[in-house]
């Protein structure tokens, strides 16, 4: 294998990093505020992608503006499905059974209304930008993939800048260090996680339009990445947004090189290999390792 | 997991939420059909019309309620011992692509619904679910969706496949290629990549392929013979491997879904092979759609399609058309119409509801107008039958030809692919 294949392939894991933190950013705030594992993350990927494809189908809306429209509407349903319903878990420090089998079964009711409601046709976004590729010298970027990069990026660094600069971010982050003495020096508890669902949940709905650009779907998508998800969350360390560009990292990065040295069949295992080796060695993730050094330092 | 604050609301009502929310998950999905009398033949079939395979087992389900509808239009099933024509009564079942789901379906059919036989199982890892069934509960089941010869090599006595073995796909594609090669198209001993779903199906397909070169010295070498994971969000690096090896044909075992990614990777990556396949996919509507002209050209095996010279294929696409309200898409409904009518000419065979007359009359069963290619259906010792495959060339502005066997062909094969 020449340099040129191994450059080819680190851009392409690094792209594919990309994609990953753009379907993990959302999860890991409601996880990191809320303490809740949204399994129904993977039932608004779904959604996010056909509102995008009903954009880009019905009125022509170029599928990257749908994503950035998805943000505000999934948004507000998020808002809406944590009146209705999360408000209404009973609050703790760790992942409940309740709120397990509550998102659970919101992502099966999701799945079933995008079957009544699409069908079970495999929709798919074709643009010019499908095929289009960045050539430098011999390294090729994927168009799309760089746009999901881009955004993912962008993602991420909007999220360090509202959690470092505003109020609501330092609300946020006090929920997450710790919520009993965020309430005690006036958090609002309840509002300030009403408003990060409603942002976990715009996250996973752009995201999924981001991700109908790439891939086919039916009301079926996003269970294959949640699984990966989980394991970027976990590997990043679950309440670290920074973590969760390195967790996606080293997962696109592993996923890719290793097929070079074992059969792409094994592909699933090493995303398992790595959160049973993230949970085992690195509980609190890469994040909590780097965290650790700081205190020792 | 101790709860620190008061909360707002008792956890009753939440409950009630969460065990609503499954309630109304399991119940949208697939509803049977029940309703049990003597006046009626009871036939169950489980596809999935919810989840991966949701597409084709839509198709296969209208191909089985069409065979039915024209059935009981006609008056029903002659049955001898009860001295007259019964109509067809469905049982129908998603099982939403989950195996676990589906085995169980098939296994309500046959106890709870008391049907008479099932039609089930869409894709081998279904087909292969089910399969364990008839033979426990004694009634026939005939798969028209999964092709993995291994299900039928388990000594089962109560099950019969419409579909020709995938070996003999992979073996057929062989055939084809060896033909382009007699005809000048393409050189010989060109390099082949095989990368095949990790499936019985797909190990199926690499292992016809293999058979074929083997038995066939000196046309291809195989150069890369990998198999990859169903579902994966990325095949760089398998694209990679298969760029490193240098081939000059790339033939795929592939999904709807993993046809459509990969081909979209394949062509951002720039690669080019004088031949490329996905196996059983190509002319498919919603791949046509998602990947426009990079499916130019790409060439497929298929168990059917609607373009065979047959007078009777001709009626059942209008049939079709008018039933489903669209043309057949690929070759899914075809096995599955002939499944039903090969289903009901065994029980009229029969002459009784009797389930072992009615395995015993499968067993010798004779479709002579069969739809699919040879133009009868019957079925092997093994239970699978065992016709010959159409390939088939996708062509710019949606076109497919068959382009193998001769005999049937309807336009030339363009070999080597022009470069994009």
């Amino acid at each position: 294998m020449t340099t040129v294949d191994i450059v080819n392939l680190f851009v392409s894991a690094l792209l594919l990093a990309g994609v990953y933190a753009a379907m993990s950013v959302g999860m890991t705030i409601i996880y990191g505020v809320m303490k809740i594992v949204n399994l129904a993350h993977a039932g608004f990927l779904m959604l996010g992608a056909y509102f995008v494809f009903e954009l880009y189908t019905r009125f022509h809306v170029d599928p990257l503006i749908g994503a950035v429209l998805a943000f505000p509407v999934f948004f507000s349903v998020g808002v809406g499905i944590h009146w209705l319903m999360i408000r209404r878990i009973p609050r703790s420090d760790q992942p409940t059974l309740t709120s397990l089998l509550l998102l659970f079964g919101l992502w099966l009711v999701l799945q079933n209304l995008g079957y009544l409601i699409w069908g079970n046709a495999d929709r798919a976004i074709l643009t010019p930008r499908t095929f289009s590729t960045l050539q430098i010298g011999p390294i090729i970027f994927p168009t799309v993939r760089l746009v999901v990069f881009g955004a993912a990026v962008a993602s991420l660094l909007a999220l360090e800048f509202v959690l470092h600069k505003t109020w609501f971010g330092r609300a946020v982050r006090a929920l997450m260090q710790n919520s009993d003495a965020g309430r005690l020096v006036g958090v609002n508890v309840e509002g300030t996680a009403r408003v990060a669902f409603g942002v976990g949940i715009a996250f996973a709905g752009a995201a999924g339009g981001l991700l109908a650009m790439m891939y086919s779907f039916t009301p079926d998508f996003g269970g294959s990445f949640l699984l990966r998800a989980f394991v970027i969350i976990v590997l990043g360390g679950l309440e670290s947004f920074a973590g969760v560009a390195i967790g996606s990292l080293i997962l696109a990065l592993v996923e890719t090189f290793s097929i070079l040295a074992i059969p792409a069949g094994y592909q699933p295992s090493i995303a398992f290999s790595l959160l049973v080796l993230a949970l085992v060695i690195l509980p609190e993730g890469v994040a909590g390792l780097w965290n650790r050094r700081q205190r020792l330092t | 997991m101790t709860s620190r604050f008061p909360t707002n609301s008792s956890k009753k009502p939440l409950y009630l939420i969460a065990l609503s929310l499954f309630a109304i998950a399991l119940v949208l999905p697939g509803c049977g059909k029940g309703g049990k009398s003597g006046d009626e033949i009871r036939i169950g079939v489980v596809l999935p019309i919810t989840g991966r395979e949701a597409k084709p087992g839509q198709y296969q389900r209208e191909g089985i309620e069409l065979a039915m509808k024209q059935i009981n239009d006609g008056g029903g099933i002659m049955v001898k011992s009860k001295g007259k024509k019964l109509p067809i009564k469905e049982v129908f079942y998603d099982d939403g692509s989950d195996q676990a789901k589906s085995a169980g379906l098939v296994e309500r059919a046959m106890t709870t619904d008391e049907v008479t036989a099932v039609i089930g199982g869409y894709s081998t890892a279904l087909g292969e679910a089910e399969s364990v069934m008839p033979d426990r509960y004694q009634t026939p089941w005939i798969t028209p969706g999964a092709a993995a010869t291994h299900i039928f090599s388990r000594g089962y006595q109560y099950i019969f496949g419409a579909l020709s073995s995938t070996d003999l796909l992979g073996y057929t594609t062989g055939e084809f290629l060896g033909s382009l090669v007699d005809a000048g198209k393409l050189k010989k001993n060109l390099a082949v990549a095989l990368a095949v779903e990790n499936t019985d199906h797909g190990v199926e397909y690499g292992a016809g392929i293999d058979r074929w070169i083997q038995d066939h010295p000196g046309y291809f070498h195989v150069v890369f013979n990998e198999k990859f994971d169903l579902g994966s969000p990325d095949y760089s690096g398998l694209l990679q491997k298969v760029k490193n090896a240098k081939a000059d044909i790339f033939l795929v075992d592939a999904h709807l879904q993993d046809y459509i990614t990969m081909e979209r990777q394949y062509i951002q990556s720039g690669m080019h092979h004088q031949m490329l396949s996905y196996g059983a996919r190509g002319p498919d509507k919603d791949a046509r759609t998602a990947l426009g002209d990079a499916t130019n050209y790409i060439f497929a095996g298929l168990w059917w399609t609607k373009n065979l010279p047959y007078p009777q294929v001709k009626k059942f696409n209008a049939d079709y058309q008018a039933f489903a309200g669209h043309e057949p898409d690929s070759y899914y409904p075809a096995p599955a119409y002939d499944s039903m009518r090969a289903l009901a000419a065994a029980i009229e065979q029969a002459g009784s509801l009797d389930k072992t007359a009615i395995r015993d009359a499968l067993r010798n069963v004779e479709l002579k107008d069969s739809l699919l290619p040879g133009q009868t259906l019957h079925f092997g010792k093994n239970g699978q039958v065992s016709y010959p495959f159409v390939i088939v060339q996708n062509k710019p502005e949606n076109k497919t030809d068959i382009v193998y066997p001769k005999d049937a062909s309807t336009g030339d094969s363009v070999a080597p692919r022009p470069p994009k």
